[in-house]
């Protein structure tokens, strides 16, 4: 019983960590619109996390620089299992329109395992909120996989 | 025979009412009306009343990182340290006319224990090793300086008007406080404990350090301070220590304050002591939180120390003068 209490409750509140790889800003900017009182993912139980030992989803920025690989790659090694990573936005997908570039390390795919990939230049709020839905339900599978 | 009956009682006070499964739900729930009616007032659905219980839950099935640098004993026992202090304090505070462990001097120790989970915070933090931490420890030490000064002028502002009713001078006694006042009516329709009830309304967020008071575990700038690098099932309960802080000082209140009202039913009674903690939190924690912003930690300094304080003085002046 008390496992599938553990179960039902990761599903209900995610912790977000945010981190910025080289981003433009425009997506970071969508990321706090979603917590705002006109999309409110807090009725979710979303929050924002202080520190990556808090949280149970990464959310990633921008092209991923390379500069930034190797933080976002410690930063994620610091977030507890169960955990989920979604990237946000098309520039740790694809590259968007820094594909290509010099300083360009990404996609995010080729380090880590990403769970979500929310597309967009920036995506719109009800997209991200979609996204991190999805993320939470990823949770609470990964978590009842354990043991 | 009698000794085990009586310690089966004791261990039920301990462990249920008004022990540790009253701290936890009650404490939990008031946690979750909180952020429930902070959402509201920000014309937002917010988060089910439940959600703290979800939290808690779920940190506990997290995985649990301890930090290289860290001392790994003292980072793993500091919260269980807190959480014991606070149901101690419970234990303390009398359910209108019920206590489950009264002295002659309990106002003082339940001063001292409200400083354990504080320090237990600290001592935690300072053993994860983490800079973060180190900042936060620094604020939050500073934060119970602010707010010890203007509690200890309201606790004696209630003792001395007790106390010189009843004619021992000063009366430390919470059980002694809450039988004067199930005879006398509520001490807060006495002019002299007006302030000292203001100034313990404006204490209460400070001590359980909600929002605007909440430099030392501020999220957006010092990764929540002390709690930087805590993960899993020990970040769980200092969540929860920080949730049953609300109800020790809440409770509080209605024992020093409002203890007048109670019905001599145990059930309704601990009902009523809930739902009063409930008014109260809205009142002091949910709608301060709501409009405004952080302070920077001298203007707390600074704020406990005179505005509070004076609030506390003025009633303690009265109380001396007999009003």
């Amino acid at each position: 019983m008390f496992k599938k209490l553990i179960e039902e409750s990761t599903g209900k509140s995610p912790w977000l960590f945010h981190i910025n790889a080289g981003s433009c800003n425009g997506c970071d900017i969508e990321l706090v619109s979603v917590l705002t009182p006109r999309y409110d993912a807090e009725r979710l139980g979303f929050k924002l996390a202080g520190s990556p030992r808090h949280a149970d989803i990464v959310v990633v920025t921008g092209p991923v620089t390379k500069q930034s690989l190797p933080r976002v790659l410690r930063a994620i090694s610091q977030v507890p299992e169960p955990r989920c990573i979604v990237t946000m936005g098309s520039c740790p997908q694809s590259g968007n329109v820094f594909r290509g570039s010099y300083s360009v390390a990404g996609p995010l795919s080729k380090y880590v395992d990403v769970d979500v990939d929310v597309a967009g230049c920036a995506p719109k709020p009800e997209a991200i909120i979609d996204g991190l839905a999805l993320a939470a339900k990823i949770l609470k599978e990964k978590r009842g996989r354990k043991k | 025979m009698t000794i085990v009956i009586e310690a089966l009682q004791y261990l039920g006070y301990v462990l249920i009412f008004p022990g540790f499964l009253f701290c936890f739900l009650a404490g939990m729930l008031l946690c979750g009306i909180d952020r429930k009616l902070v959402a509201k007032m920000q014309k937002r659905v917010g988060p089910p009343v439940l959600q703290p219980f979800y939290d808690f839950f779920k940190l506990c099935g997290k995985e649990t990182i301890v930090p290289a640098a860290a001392e790994r004993i003292t980072f793993m026992l500091s919260p269980l340290v807190g959480l014991a202090a606070l149901v101690v304090i419970q234990l303390f505070i009398p359910v209108f006319g019920f206590t489950a462990f009264s002295g002659i001097g309990d106002i003082i120790v339940i001063l001292y224990l409200l400083l354990v989970p504080a320090l237990a915070m600290i001592l935690g933090g300072a053993a994860s090793g983490s800079p973060y931490a180190g900042v936060g420890l620094s604020r939050e030490m500073v934060t119970i300086i602010s707010c010890e000064l203007p509690l200890v002028l309201v606790l004696l502002a209630v003792a001395k008007t007790v106390g010189s009713a009843i004619g021992t001078g000063l009366c430390f006694s919470l059980s002694e406080i809450a039988e004067y006042q199930l005879v006398n009516g509520s001490l807060i329709t006495k002019i002299s404990m007006l302030p000292a009830a203001a100034a313990m309304l404006l204490i209460i967020p400070g001590e359980t350090g909600n929002h605007p008071f909440d430099a030392a575990e501020a999220e957006t700038e010092i990764c929540e301070g002390m709690l930087a690098e805590y993960s899993g099932a020990p970040l769980g309960v200092f969540k929860l220590s920080h949730a049953v802080k609300m109800l020790s000082l809440t409770s509080l209140f209605v024992a020093l304050f409002l203890g007048g009202l109670g019905t001599g039913i145990m059930a309704l009674d601990a009902l009523l002591l809930f739902v009063l903690c409930a008014l109260i939190t809205a009142a002091s924690i949910s709608f301060v939180h709501a409009f405004t912003a952080r302070l920077k930690i001298e203007q707390i300094f600074k704020y406990y120390w005179t505005v509070v304080s004076l609030l506390a003085l003025i009633s303690l002046v009265l109380a001396w003068y007999g009003l």
